[in-house]
């Protein structure tokens, strides 16, 4: 049986279950978001935010738990939107069955080039991402024959006649359900043992290959899930999307905004890209409304992204942590606890 | 058959020879020490027999089976455990967490499932309770003392079961208590059949603690022998005095 | 292929090069002082670029001329990055966080040149810059040669400095060793600042040059990270050296594959050159730190 050690404590249980009913009502409360938004541009950017959130906690699987900071993910993105897309225009398959392939595709790619990016550790690997995703970009724009190149691939849409607000809405629960996926993918890799293997890598690497973790094989596991899930991601954004531009989709910026909501938010916890991306992506759509299609939202990711790094480094949740305990009631330190702690568990364990 | 030996093992960095053809058998069973002046090559041969680094030239057994070049988790794996010279925890992972990083078996459903069995989880609070750390299984181990972290690093390594663990200077930056307290430990430990192997240059430490030690210098082994012999080998004095 | 467009990749080739050689010389510095991988390097060169353009249309004065005030100015702005943003980073995340911090000021400097130039092509010319020089049947563009001149000059003038000067000692002091360096009396905060002030001034020089020799557009300057990583990582991380060769040496492959197959294979070729380094030889063809590790 598996037991979670926190579970056996038992003084967390009524924490744990607010924090359940709170989880609960913030996935009511999204789903029912398109019904109570007012306009289709309201639900339009309402699915940009959800898949920004998905996208975002797919990179945390491998940026949170290794500490592996990949700038290139939009190389996945891009690869599945067009693998999607060409497997939909050029064989006539299903959109499902299209989507199911081509993930199946970028993970196999993924874990290939993860053999050999996950080899190189700190700015080393992020210049690697970055390289991966120019790569593919330059790929893309110059295989005309199967991608169109700059003249842009059309994907047909999932039902065809379906109004744009009813496309949206039909996204939006798509996109939802992925991030659902993704979420629970990541709590579950948080409190198993391969997780704990994960975050030993990200405190040190070295370390925890002397105590036995099979380190390349855990971080090229990580790297390829994460893809997988960035790679759908990008499937269903084509699809929603209708057509793709190899600039757009392979794009270091969509890297960079998965990097700097996460970053925000707080690597180190389940709902830190999430977080991120409810902010950062409300944040440049307004931008984009309020300056047009300017180069400001670039402006504006370079200099949050720089914020963050120098002020914000360990993101949101662990500031507002501390704030929250520098004014409620002090929490007890090690010491103070100590001794009640040690006669429970004195009791417990056998001697 | 013999628990960790060494064959001609050589490696250099650049120029400097670190280690030089050393060939050196290990007692089983036995508290064995090594020593030797700075520079010597002794955290360079401990990084070679864990597979931190490769050697140039010669090989590496443990039971007798030829493990060089084998990655460092593959040497974990086959019965070696080691902690660092420069206590190494895991710091944002709790104390329990730490413990459970360690353990070997890595069938699939294991490592989906939560953090360890019912029978993991037991033996990490043993060995918690064993180095006196039980109260602290949900603390960050960052939040440790020095002291604290070296203790909780020895037992990490033992979650692992290692049949030779090589400890590198498990007496550095700690306090005499302490100091008394880790010996003890591996004076139990041994008791229960495990081989030990210490780098260590409080010299009191290693006298009182080890049954067998290894003198190195300049890259090579140059004595070996009981800690009464070897303090009585001239050659020992002679590395260490730089006459 | 024939005889003739070989040779003339070939000096195209090194010419390109010695441009390479000058940019990869300002990311070793960065590295050897502060072991920072300096991604917005080429973001700059660019903004060099457009600081030249907006010189020259302004006042008519002479591309290489307008060098007089950018390498000041960069000079400056280099020292201000080291002291300001990067010197706050926590040194036991300094490795990523330095890319990441580094990597925002490029996204601010290309989003600023495309706000303020919009993202249209621009170039400067000049009249001398487009003669050429024949060698029998080769011909060496007057803008290359420029290119070239400026950088052996740069690049030779780095090299006196690095050898012979008090600073030059100095700074090779810190970058071998800063702990050390700061025992025996120098300021290694001061070395380390000036480190990336020269960095930049490398960057406003190459920003003057590549103005002349080629149109450029704001994005542009993501192909540039790929060929100049390639060629730190080739040549060895921190070796001058090794960097001047590895530019040399991807600058004749690159124009070798672009007479012969095209500009996108020549563009892969620093890409999988990067790769086929970090998996085979991470210490670099000819020495140096281990791209591994950092």
């Amino acid at each position: 049986m598996a037991v979670s050690p926190s579970a056996s404590s038992g003084t967390a249980a009524p924490g744990r279950l607010a924090g359940r009913a709170a989880f609960v009502a913030g996935g009511l409360l999204l789903a029912a978001y398109p019904w109570a938004a007012p306009n289709a541009y309201l639900r339009y950017a309402g699915v940009l935010v959800v898949l920004y959130a998905a996208l975002s906690t797919a990179w945390n699987l491998v940026g949170g738990f290794t500490g592996y900071i990949s700038l290139g993910h939009a190389a996945f993105f891009g690869l599945g939107a067009y693998a999607t897309g060409i497997l939909v225009v050029r064989t006539g398959l299903p959109h499902a069955l299209a989507l199911v392939l081509a993930v199946a595709g970028v993970t196999a790619f993924a874990a290939a080039v993860g053999v050999a990016a996950v080899r190189v550790r700190g700015s080393s690997f992020v210049i690697v991402s970055i390289a991966l995703v120019s790569m593919t970009n330059l790929v893309a724009q110059n295989a005309r024959w199967l991608t169109g190149g700059s003249s842009g691939l059309r994907v047909p849409p999932l039902v065809e006649g379906l109004s744009r607000t009813a496309n949206h809405v039909v996204f939006f629960y798509l996109f939802l359900a992925l991030l659902g996926l993704v979420l629970a993918t990541w709590w579950a890799v948080d409190r198993s043992r391969f997780g704990a293997g994960l975050k030993a890598i990200r405190e040190d690497e070295d370390k925890a290959e002397s105590l036995g973790v099979p380190t390349t094989a855990y971080k090229v596991v990580a790297y390829a899930a994460s893809a997988a899930f960035v790679a759908a991601a990008g499937g269903l954004y084509g699809i929603w999307f209708g057509s793709l531009d190899p600039i757009f989709v392979f794009s270091i910026v969509i890297g960079a905004n998965m990097v700097l909501m996460a970053l925000l938010g707080g690597m180190r916890f389940l709902l830190g890209p999430l977080l991120g991306a409810f902010l950062v992506a409300p944040a440049s759509e307004y931008f984009l409304l309020a300056y047009g299609e300017s180069q400001l939202h670039i402006v504006l990711s370079g200099a949050l992204l720089a914020v963050v790094v120098l002020f914000l480094p360990d993101g949101i949740i662990p500031a507002l942590r501390a704030t929250w305990r520098r004014r409620g009631p002090r929490a007890a330190s090690i010491q103070e606890r100590s001794a009640a702690e040690l006669a429970a568990a004195r009791e417990e364990v056998p001697a | 058959m013999t628990t960790l030996a060494v064959h001609g093992l050589t490696k250099a960095f650049g120029g400097v020879v670190a280690v030089r053809d050393a060939t050196v058998e290990l007692r089983e069973g036995a508290v064995n020490g090594l020593i030797g002046p700075n520079g010597s090559g002794k955290t360079t041969l401990f990084n070679l027999v864990t597979g931190m680094i490769r050697p140039d030239a010669g090989r590496v057994t443990i039971g007798g089976r030829d493990v060089t070049g084998w990655a460092p988790h593959r040497i974990a794996g086959a019965g070696l455990g080691r902690t660092f010279q420069l206590c190494r925890v895991f710091g944002r992972l709790t104390v329990l967490e730490n413990m459970l990083v360690a353990v070997r078996r890595t069938r699939l459903r294991e490592l989906a499932g939560g953090l360890g069995n019912r029978a993991d989880l037991d033996r990490a609070r043993g060995w918690l309770a064993r180095v006196g750390l039980e109260h602290l299984e949900t603390a960050e181990a960052r939040d440790l003392s020095y002291g604290q972290q070296k203790l909780l690093e020895l037992a990490a390594v033992l979650m692992a079961d290692p049949a030779l663990v090589l400890l590198d200077e498990p007496a550095g930056g700690v306090n005499p208590a302490l100091i008394e307290r880790i010996a003890a430990l591996v004076r139990d430990l041994n008791a229960e059949g495990r081989t030990f192997l210490v780098v260590e240059h409080n010299m009191d430490l290693v006298m009182g603690l080890c049954d067998h030690v290894v003198v190195f210098d300049r890259g090579s082994p140059i004595a070996a022998g009981t800690p009464a012999e070897v303090q009585a080998d001239g050659r020992v004095l002679e590395a260490y005095l730089g006459v | 292929m024939s005889g003739t467009l070989l040779a003339q990749g070939l000096v195209l080739g090194i010419l390109t090069g010695g441009l390479y050689a000058l940019l990869a010389s300002g990311l070793t510095l960065y590295f050897g002082v502060m072991k920072v991988v300096m991604v917005a390097h080429p973001a700059f060169l660019f903004l060099a670029a457009y600081a030249t353009y907006a010189l020259h249309t302004a006042t008519g004065i002479d591309p290489l001329l307008t060098t007089v005030v950018t390498v000041p100015t960069f000079f400056a702005l280099g020292v201000a990055v080291q002291r300001l943003l990067v010197a706050r980073l926590a040194p036991e995340s300094l490795a990523t966080m330095s890319v990441l911090l580094t990597f925002a000021l490029a996204l601010l400097i290309e989003g600023g040149l495309g706000v303020v130039a919009t993202g249209s092509y621009r170039s400067v010319t000049v009249d001398y810059a487009s003669q050429a020089l024949r060698l029998g049947s080769v011909a060496l563009p007057a803008d290359r040669l420029i290119a070239f001149g400026v950088a052996a000059v740069t690049l030779g003038g780095l090299f006196v400095v690095l050898r012979l000067t008090r600073f030059g000692r100095a700074l090779r002091a810190t970058i071998s060793h800063a702990t050390a360096a700061r025992l025996v009396g120098i300021d290694t905060d001061r070395v380390t600042a000036i480190g990336f002030g020269i960095g930049l001034a490398t960057a406003a020089l190459g920003g003057a040059v590549l103005s002349l020799i080629s149109p450029f557009f704001p994005a542009a300057h993501w192909a540039w990270i790929g060929r100049l990583m390639a060629v730190i990582v080739v040549g060895g991380l921190g070796s001058v050296q090794g960097a001047a060769v590895a530019a040399l040496l991807l600058g004749v492959l690159e124009a070798l594959l672009q007479v012969t197959w095209g500009a996108t294979p020549a563009a892969l070729l620093f890409y999988a050159f990067l790769f086929a380094t970090l998996l085979v030889r991470p210490q670099g063809l000819f020495g140096g730190r281990l791209a591994q590790r950092f």
